[in-house]
């Protein structure tokens, strides 16, 4: 390490399946500059003191979901989370609420098994050929839907979300939020299959409205609004199946 | 090669983030509600059976435990109304005025105001009928 | 080792693997498709992709000019029938994308909105915001959930091709959970793998750009063909490499020296007004505003910054309002990581490794010279860039060539037998012990980090945007060195189960096979032509001895073997690349 450098310890939370039974923290004292990410400060763990620390990364731009983590307690992207932000040590962890794989790699399995049953397809309101060329959408209409497309899939809902937490069978923020996305999409018509599931017991209904899913989302695609306003939605059809001609 | 995960356990989740202290005390004070409902509840009993019974409870609310439960009602009620006008904006629809959205922060404040509103003219009213 | 039995396999679930998975299942759902990847889909590098996608719509356009755009752009070393065939499928395939959900941006009646691209005549890149390729991936990955026959293999990774028979049969791929091996059988396989810009030190590119596929069907004796087009994107960020997206130019971004002044203009750009203009300035082609940048450098033109020499960006006049709705990326990234806000201040921005121009060389229709091998995207030479990719072709040709590949591996598969030679079994051993064998490595070796930095500055010295012979012979003694001593990596991490530094010491692997058919492609390339520009008295375009296609064949420890293929020419003989005001359209 060069003389002066300003230096930083990370202390991770690690887990080894094959050596012992149970997660413990190891801390690692890196040099770090002013631009250093959360990311990079791992890498250079990884690179120089122990390659055996293990976590996913890629586009190192917040965009393709991969480094999601708990760094001080909170769910964060460690590409986009900077050591400069930390005094004297920074604490890692694997995302909360998903079960840990290996140091910082979760299982995300129950995320993506999720994602077929809301249906995340166009299923055409008015069919078109190719020939016929595109939907008209106004932008007034791609603005309805276009926030709730934003969801890089990145899970920090999840690990904000208490209930989900406590029960893995809600469907969860991110899921509803892009189930909403469809639904607003004005080429769409198939709200009514999907709204099944909005209206379960694993839909909106276990969501209480904690909204700390929206206050971590990286890509400010609001999921905490996308489930309320769900639940407006289903209590009124739920009260609209006993009107004549209904239910 | 066996594969074994780890899953954390969830005890005492809400007191690792401040957000989630907030947010339980936020559910807890519906508890404060309910306990002001059944006071109500109480007055509405006693007047029922009759005016000793009602000047009794009278007499109940004016003691020091009573006045002291009050005060602590009342900010317990106001946090109450804070929190639920903070949360209120993630329930509604978007809200566009003049053809410009409406931030949760305008919503959050437009409701607040009217409680407040609300109330002071609810006390007005009271202050104007005490003999 | 636990065989899977399906009919198509595709290795790489990008943008190019989902399209083509997609396409099989429609050619027949009852063909198994088998996606395998060695991420989740969404973490694949489509997603980085921020500027448009290429789709002839406006009334004023024409096939023609694409292609025209097309093809002078790749400083003719593109293969005509294969533009022809892309540029009449790109709209089409945009629109299918748009029916699939992809929330293009619009214009006030609705329909898709277009801007302007670098080296484009007329305004053909459909866009959405800058997120484009955020939006394409995601739309593509959840539409490919609507087929059953499609079965993922998330978190796979692709270890060996089999090859019996002189046809492509399956992968040999480690579950990256367990470390367990499995293989993978198809009559048919596409590999959609991606480009391998991580062989460079600074680049725009993810971790997982590590050249893969390209290098699995090399060691498999398909040549890589036209490896040393790499092109430097020439706005990113200094350090990181990230990308500044073509479209803040698109938008009316300027670039400025130390000066202040619109240093394009001296290369053969300008002049720099009326401004914006196609084809002009800024509107320039990427490997021109790359070597500028180069120009500029040397001359001490640039602005210092604590990562090295750089130009600035200067978006100000967009205001803060178009910023937010155009380029909400760029401006996102600037505030977070330089704590710039572009609406106020310009960007530092240099030139950093971005696309791989080559790759396994296909036909018009996505198949390779092995039978039943097909590739599509990045990983692929398709030969529709040439010399140098135009911006906004890249995402189109995810669509147009992973349609055709799929649809060529559907109907191949529907030909073929399935799978069973006997030295299947044997190869799937083989496999596993080379899979292997860095977990294997010796205590006190080479360290993998060591050996990786020391290529990709080797790569950046050698396959810079000017090369010399000089530099690229020291870039092939330094990489056969390294392969070498790759094979002495010692590894921290010994586990099975979840290694990312095994399987980092099997991406070197596959990098330093791609990085040495790039540098040995380079040093026997003796022209200078689109992104590859030679210093050392090869300064001119050579039409008379290289207007050919380089192919580069893996030689085991040896340094590869170069050979030299023909360039399709069908309407567009040769010409001078002219942009600016030489221009006549701009007269």
């Amino acid at each position: 390490m060069p003389d002066g450098a300003k230096t930083i310890r990370i202390e991770v939370l690690r887990y080894q399946p094959g050596e012992r039974q149970e997660p413990y923290a190891e801390v690692f004292e890196i040099p770090f500059t002013h631009d250093m990410s959360v990311l990079e400060g791992l890498q250079y763990v990884k690179d120089n003191l122990d390659g055996s620390l293990t976590y996913r990364w890629s586009c190192r731009m917040a965009i393709c979901g991969s480094c999601g983590m708990m760094i001080d307690g909170k769910p964060r992207l460690a590409c986009r989370t900077f050591l400069r932000d930390f005094e004297g040590t920074v604490r890692v962890e694997a995302l909360a609420h998903f079960p840990i794989e290996r140091d910082l790699v979760v299982d995300a399995s129950d995320f993506v098994e999720k994602l077929p049953r809301i249906r995340p397809w166009i299923e055409a309101r008015a069919p078109r050929d190719l020939a016929q060329g595109e939907y008209l959408q106004t932008p007034d209409e791609l603005a309805r839907y276009e926030q709730f497309s934003h969801c890089i899939n990145c899970m920090l809902c999840y690990a904000a979300c208490p209930q989900y937490g406590l029960d893995p069978k809600f469907i969860g923020p991110g899921l509803i939020a892009l189930l909403h996305r469809y639904n607003q999409d004005s080429r769409d018509a198939a709200a009514g299959k999907r709204n099944e599931l909005v209206h379960a017991d694993e839909g909106v209904w276990s969501c209480t409205a904690v909204g700390y899913c929206s206050e971590v989302c990286p890509k400010q695609v609001d999921p905490a609004s996308a489930v309320n306003r769900n639940k407006t939605a289903s209590a009124l059809d739920w009260f609209a199946r006993f009107l004549p001609g209904r239910g | 090669m066996v594969r074994r995960t780890y899953t954390r356990p969830m005890e005492g989740w809400w007191r690792r983030d401040p957000f989630f202290v907030r947010y339980m005390a936020r559910e807890a004070t519906s508890l404060f509600v309910e306990l002001y409902a059944l006071i109500l509840l109480a007055g509405v009993v006693s007047l029922a059976r009759g005016p000793a019974a009602y000047e009794a409870w009278l007499a109940w609310l004016a003691s020091p435990f009573a006045i002291l439960l009050h005060v602590l009602l009342f900010f317990v009620f106001a946090y109450h109304t804070l929190s639920w006008f903070r949360i209120m904006p993630k329930t509604m629809p978007p809200v566009v005025v003049a053809g410009r959205a409406v931030g949760p922060r305008a919503i959050t404040g437009a409701g607040v105001a009217a409680a407040v509103a609300a109330s002071l003219a609810f006390v007005a009213v009271v202050a104007a009928l005490a003999p | 080792m636990q065989v899977f039995d399906a009919d198509v396999v595709i290795v790489g679930a990008g943008g190019a693997g989902l399209r083509a998975a997609i396409a099989v299942a429609e050619s027949d759902p009852r063909l198994a498709v088998a996606l395998v990847s060695k991420v989740y889909p969404m973490r694949s590098h489509t997603v980085a992709a921020e500027g448009g996608s290429a789709g002839v719509v406006l009334p004023e356009d024409s096939l023609e000019h694409h292609f025209n755009d097309t093809v002078s752009g790749g400083d003719w070393l593109c293969d005509q029938d294969a533009v022809e065939f892309f540029v009449s499928q790109c709209t089409r395939e945009m629109v299918q994308l748009e029916h699939w959900g992809c929330p293009w941006s619009r214009r006030p009646d609705g329909r898709v909105n277009v801007r302007a691209f670098g080296g484009m005549k007329i305004e053909r890149t459909w866009f959405a915001a800058d997120l484009t390729g955020f939006h394409m991936l995601h739309t593509l990955f959840q539409t490919s959930l609507k087929y059953p026959s499609i079965r993922r293999f998330d978190e796979h990774f692709a270890c060996e091709l089999l090859v019996d028979g002189g046809r492509a049969q399956g992968v040999v791929a480690a579950e990256v959970s367990t470390g367990e091996l499995v293989s993978i059988h198809g009559r048919a396989v596409v590999i959609a793998t991606g480009g391998a810009g991580r062989v460079f030190r600074e680049n725009t590119n993810g971790g997982i750009v590590t050249g893969d596929g390209m290098a699995l069907a090399y060691r498999r004796g398909v040549p890589l063909r036209d490896m040393e087009f790499v092109q430097y994107h020439p706005t990113c960020m200094p350090g990181t490499g990230l990308l500044f997206t073509e479209a803040c130019r698109g938008e009316g971004g300027i670039l400025v020296n130390k000066e202040g002044y619109r240093y394009l203009q001296d290369y053969g750009l300008g002049p720099p007004d009326p401004w914006p203009r196609k084809k002009a300035m800024e509107l320039g082609p990427r490997d021109r505003l790359s070597q500028a940048f180069w120009h500029e450098e040397r001359k001490g033109r640039t602005v210092d910054t604590p990562h090295g020499p750089a130009v600035h960006l200067d978006l100000r006049h967009l205001g803060d309002a178009k910023l937010r709705e155009r380029l909400p990326q760029i401006r996102e990234m600037a505030l977070e990581y330089l704590a710039i806000d572009p609406a106020l201040a310009p960007i530092p921005v240099r030139p950093a490794v971005h696309y791989t121009m080559g790759g396994i060389p296909t036909d018009a229709q996505g198949a390779t010279r092995l039978a039943g091998l097909f590739a599509a995207g990045e990983c692929a030479s398709s030969g529709i860039h040439g010399a140098n990719r135009l911006g906004s072709n890249s995402l189109a040709e995810l669509c147009v060539f992973g349609k055709a590949a799929g649809e060529g591996a559907a109907r191949f598969a529907r030909g073929a037998d399935a799978p069973g030679g006997s030295t299947l079994r044997w190869q799937e051993q083989d496999a596993a012990t080379r899979a292997f064998a860095p977990l294997q490595g010796p205590a006190q070796g080479e360290a993998l980090a060591t050996l990786r930095r020391e290529m990709a500055q080797s790569m950046e010295r050698g396959c810079g945007i000017y090369r010399t012979a000089a530099e690229l012979e020291a870039t092939c003694l330094k990489l056969a060195e390294l392969k070498e001593r790759a094979a002495r990596v010692s590894l921290k991490d010994r586990a099975q189960a979840w290694n990312t530094e095994w399987l980092g010491a099997l991406e070197l692997g596959y990098q330093l096979d791609v990085a040495q058919a790039m540098a040995h492609s380079a040093l026997a390339r003796r022209e200078s032509r689109g992104a590859h520009q030679r210093l050392d008295g090869f300064t001119q375009r050579d039409d008379a001895q290289y207007l050919k296609h380089t192919l580069a064949w893996h030689a085991g420890a040896e340094a590869p073997r170069v050979t030299y293929s023909e360039v399709v020419i069908t309407r567009s003989p040769p010409g001078e690349r002219i942009y600016g005001k030489a221009d006549p359209a701009h007269a």
